[in-house]
């Protein structure tokens, strides 16, 4: 577990230390009087040394020459001072100053499966979410700045950031990311959404090396929260890229041949894998056999680690001796040396593993049903499994635009969608499939929950009340007609409600258990597991009674990214309900369903959501009304929000309790895995 | 020998024709599973957190080739597999299939015979002497060992050792490699590393492959044993092992070389269960990847091609070795 990594660099931080006297060492555990600067547990160089009072000096990992010597095509390395930014950022660790060393043991399924927990460990972008998962702060950019109605976001870049490789990392490099990579159908053929505010493209400036202008065609204050959850990375190293590139080097493609591809858009390819996803295959796992004449391995990166091995069964990665972060003493960071990723594709072997020691962190994939193996054993193991909120939870939702105009209209009526929402026993769901981990509650989209969301609507129709439920369908007519016990629809025709659900969307458990509610009030109801693409495929065709995926985004998502209120309410692979609205708004009318005025307004308010400052009262407003028009309307029943595992052994110190097992938020960037350490646990 | 030429003709075009079927028949059911390839890998994307629109999948089945019928992508994919020798590119892990399974399939094939091997150099001797030797608590206990070998599933036996071995040595005894010759080219050192994770899979995988064969040897050899030419060549004065050797042993061989084929196709298919709970790193796992997660036609039809090809040359060998070693055989192939 990489304790035998631990040897030297441990003697030498002892004495590193006592050279850097003049500056305090303050942790977030115990700040020694000194006041927090603009954001939490991080200063800029300047303040940091203006707030205590001192002159900040710098020390790097004592292996960073031998690390270097694991990157293709890095040069020998340069001093330390050459290597930081000018302006560094001051990152402080949670508890305490870390030691160098080690190699941090992690899992995914398989090469691009199960991989975003490790890409998060290393993952930068130009901003990213405080753990408070409200307060965005500087990373890659040092400052930022919105003119005043939000069409023009200019970001200020550090001084002297260097990329892995040791080239100058400039505004020319968001530039080229922007125009030349993504908006380049020879490499992207259709740009993804993300890149575009309201389907339309915006312009990049770069005025100097250390200043980039995004300037929106529309209003869109949430993309400065899309860089601080996004995957992507809005920036990429031109100088090495565009050697391939022919709008740069008219001799690309005569490089490229010589390296044995066909032009120069091909080596871009290999490289890049032609998406902003940084885990697509290197070269080294796609073609072997050229990967030692290129170049480089990988296109250098600013991540603190770079990826130096990969087959079809793991990763290698070391630390990235140009890294723009230092602790509080002065240390680059990342204190770790190493990241072995192993691709493991059977849960069960994974737990074992986990249970062993064998790793040092995972939640991805880490799912409640294997708690109780993961919590028994964590003394003997050593490690910690805490259990955090998950962000989407399992809701049913009931096929509004069923092709069965009958089943249409019972579907459609408002009452029959509260009678069935009171049937449920969220109490029993949440002991039974949960072990009274969870926490009842009705769908509001937003999750977490916000501030402006009055708590109420958790709460509606998300009592259990069989007798409610009896009732209402009374009222709208669904009555046992023919005496089987059953209630039929209002035309006489049977009721059978045909619940099919794939586990990755839906636990069994759950699924069974509202079954059996609804039955209980007379609804019949069978269950049937399908796999995901079955299940998928049925929604698409717009065949199924009951729609039933995990559900809900939290708000810094929501403010890029509408689906949540816009039919059929989610993309191709979640839950979609209300197809034929959705095929409606898509076709201005021609074609589909006409949807209720409630879902033209919800259009409407999210649209004006995302171009209004989030926080500010009017975007309150907007929201307020966003949440009441969705569970009012009760399109979409909320369960039980569920937490799920999050793993890792006591030897990795500064690890804080996350806030949620989320992807959302991208996993573990929040909480700045570049300050963890592996202590040596003996 | 001419008819021993055209036996050997007649064999090669079977073969041939063998091959082309399973791959039509590997491609076609899997075309007839919901979703392709191109679905699968941005179902992948999105548990990552991409957001993917129809549109998106549409772009990968073109950049893929599904779009085209998958007549065509057969045909051109068989075409390439016989003139070429080439199995295309691996569509959700975007690397080219020889490479990928250049050295997987023969650590897969490897592990399947040695298994083999095994189960034989134990079931032959032990059947043989079982069946001639009436001790009853010798043949109970085999019965028990071998009853426990065709009825214990090996995905539950190979659980079994690994929670074993994780209470008691705190090794999960996964994986193909240790990690220091994952990535490590081939070396004397890593052939010891290999074999030291390889005897667990070749241990599971052998037990009940020789308790299959167990059985047989035994059943065979009971058959024959009590046949009159048995009795009149004891009449003649041979007895003890001469007599077992010359006559029933070598009648109840036939039926045992004759099945190699059948018995690599059967510890071949059991290969994935076990591959995929102790997280090995070849073929069969591959091929249940390729076939229950991702829909990968040109994967699974490369390994399973790769397995009829050895199948079919095994079958072939053994032919040519009944042959020679029976001679009812030997008179109806090679004539006179």
């Amino acid at each position: 577990m990489g304790k035998s990594f631990l040897f030297a660099g441990v003697a030498l931080c002892a004495f590193v230390g006592s050279a850097l006297a003049d500056c305090p060492k303050i942790t977030v555990a115990d700040m020694k009087g000194v006041k927090a600067g603009a954001f939490p547990q991080q200063y800029e160089l300047a303040e940091f040394e203006g707030a205590a009072g001192c002159k900040l000096s710098f020390a790097g990992n004592p292996k960073a020459d031998e690390l270097n010597g694991k990157i293709q095509g890095n040069g020998a390395l340069p001093p330390l001072a050459e290597r930081l930014p000018e302006e560094p950022l001051v990152v402080v660790p949670y508890s305490e100053i870390g030691k160098y060393g080690g190699v941090l043991d992690g899992l995914s399924n398989a090469p691009e499966a199960g991989t975003s927990d490790l890409l998060s460990v290393r993952h930068v972008s130009l901003v990213r979410y405080s753990d408070d998962l409200a307060t965005i702060v500087p990373n890659v950019a040092k400052s930022w700045e919105w003119n005043a109605d939000f069409t023009k976001l200019t970001l200020k870049l550090r001084k002297g950031h260097k990329w892995s490789d040791g080239a100058p990392f400039t505004s020319e490099d968001v530039k080229f990311w922007y125009d030349d990579m993504v908006f380049d159908e020879n490499i992207i053929k259709k740009p993804k959404d993300y890149v575009l505010v309201g389907g339309k493209r915006m312009t990049v400036e770069a005025p100097d090396a250390q200043t980039v202008v995004f300037n929106l065609p529309a209003p869109k204050p949430g993309l400065l929260a899309h860089f601080a959850t996004h995957y992507s990375q809005p920036f990429m190293p031109k100088h090495f890229l565009g050697q391939f590139h022919p709008k740069y080097n008219p001799d690309a493609d005569k490089k490229a041949k010589e390296l044995g591809y066909e032009n120069g858009y091909a080596v871009i390819s290999a490289y890049y894998g032609n998406s902003d996803w940084t885990d697509t295959p290197t070269i080294m796992l796609s073609d072997p056999a050229k990967a030692p004449k290129m170049p480089k391995g990988v296109y250098p990166t600013l991540e603190s680690h770079i990826v130096v091995a990969e087959t079809t069964e793991g990763r290698h990665l070391v630390a990235n001796p140009y890294f723009h972060m230092v602790d509080t003493a002065g240390n680059q960071l990342p204190y770790i040396n190493e990241i072995d990723e192993v691709h493991i594709n059977e849960n069960e072997v994974r737990i074992l593993k986990a249970v062993n020691g064998e790793i040092d962190y995972k939640s991805q994939s880490m799912q409640l049903p294997s708690a109780p193996i993961l919590l028994e054993n964590q003394e003997k193991g050593g490690y910690t499994v805490d259990l955090k909120p998950t962000i989407a939870m399992p809701t049913f939702a009931f096929n509004v635009t069923s092709p069965d105009e009958e089943k249409r209209k019972v579907f459609g009526d408002l009452k029959f969608r509260q009678a069935m929402s009171v049937a449920m026993n969220r109490d029993e769901i949440n002991e039974v499939a949960f072990f009274g981990l969870g926490k009842p509650k009705q769908y509001v989209a937003f999750s977490p929950t916000p501030k402006f969301v009055d708590p109420k609507w958790e709460s509606h129709y998300a009592q259990y009340d069989p007798d409610l439920a009896k009732k209402l369908l009374d009222e709208v007519g669904v009555v046992d007609k023919d005496g089987d016990g059953a209630r039929d629809l209002p035309n006489g025709a049977p009721l059978v409600l045909n619940l099919q659900f794939a586990t990755q969307g839906m636990p069994g458990q759950v699924a069974e258990l509202v079954a059996q509610h609804w039955t209980n009030v007379g609804i019949k109801s069978t269950v049937k597991e399908v796999t995901p693409d079955e299940y998928r495929s049925a929604q698409s065709s717009n065949q199924l009674d009951v729609i039933m995926w995990q559900k809900g985004q939290p708000l810094a998502i929501v403010l890029g990214n509408s689906e949540l209120f816009q039919p059929p309410f989610e993309n191709y692979f979640g839950g979609r309900a209300g197809m034929l609205w959705a095929e409606y708004v898509d076709s201005k009318g021609t074609k589909g369903v006409k949807p209720p005025a409630y879902v033209d307004e919800m259009l409407a308010d999210i649209d004006a959501f995302q171009s209004t400052l989030v926080g500010s009262p009017e975007s309150d407003k907007i929201g307020q009304r966003l949440v009441k028009n969705m569970t009012e309307n009760l399109l979409f029943l909320g369960t039980v929000q569920a937490p799920n595992p999050i793993y890792h052994r006591n030897a990795v110190k500064n690890f804080p309790e996350f806030k949620t097992w989320s992807y959302e938020y991208y996993r573990t960037y929040p909480y700045r895995p570049q300050q963890w350490f592996l202590a040596d646990e003996g | 020998m001419l008819r021993f030429i055209q036996f050997v003709c007649t064999r090669a075009a079977m073969a041939v024709v063998t091959l082309l079927l399973v791959s039509f028949i590997v491609f076609t059911l899997m075309e007839l599973v919901p979703a392709n390839c191109a679905e699968r890998y941005l179902a992948f994307k999105n548990t990552q957190g991409e957001q993917i629109s129809i549109e998106n999948i549409r772009a990968e089945e073109q950049r893929l080739g599904l779009d085209k019928p998958y007549i065509q992508r057969w045909a051109s994919w068989v075409g390439n597999v016989f003139f070429r020798g080439d199995f295309g590119d691996s569509c959700i892990l975007r690397v080219n299939i020889n490479q990928l399974l250049g050295e997987k399939i023969w650590i897969s094939l490897g592990i399947c015979f040695v298994a083999l091997l095994v189960a034989y150099l134990i079931a032959l001797p032990v059947g043989i002497i079982s069946a001639t030797v009436s001790s009853p608590s010798l043949n109970n206990g085999l019965r028990l060992v071998s009853y426990l070998g065709l009825a214990l599933p090996n995905f539950l036996l190979a659980l079994m050792i690994m929670l074993f071995s994780t209470m008691v040595f705190g090794d999960t005894l996964t994986g193909m490699f240790s990690k220091e010759f994952r990535d490590a080219p081939w070396s004397w050192e890593r052939v010891l590393d290999f074999l030291s994770h390889a005897w667990l899979p070749i241990f599971i995988l052998g037990w009940s492959a020789t308790a299959f064969a167990l059985q047989t040897v035994r059943a065979l050899m009971s058959d024959e044993y009590g046949k009159l030419y048995v009795t009149a060549a004891r009449a003649r004065g041979v007895h003890g092992r001469a007599l077992l050797w010359r006559y029933p042993a070598r009648h109840a061989l036939g039926p045992i070389i004759n099945s190699l084929g059948f018995d690599l196709n059967r510890v071949f298919n059991e290969l994935p269960i076990v591959a995929v709970i102790l997280t090995l790193s070849e073929a069969g796992a591959l091929l249940l990847e390729g076939l229950a997660r991702s829909n990968d036609q040109q994967l699974a039809g490369a390994i399973i091609f790769m397995l009829t090809a050895s199948i079919v040359s095994l079958n072939f060998l053994t032919d040519v070795l009944l042959s020679i070693i029976d001679p009812r055989v030997r008179k109806s192939v090679m004539g006179g």
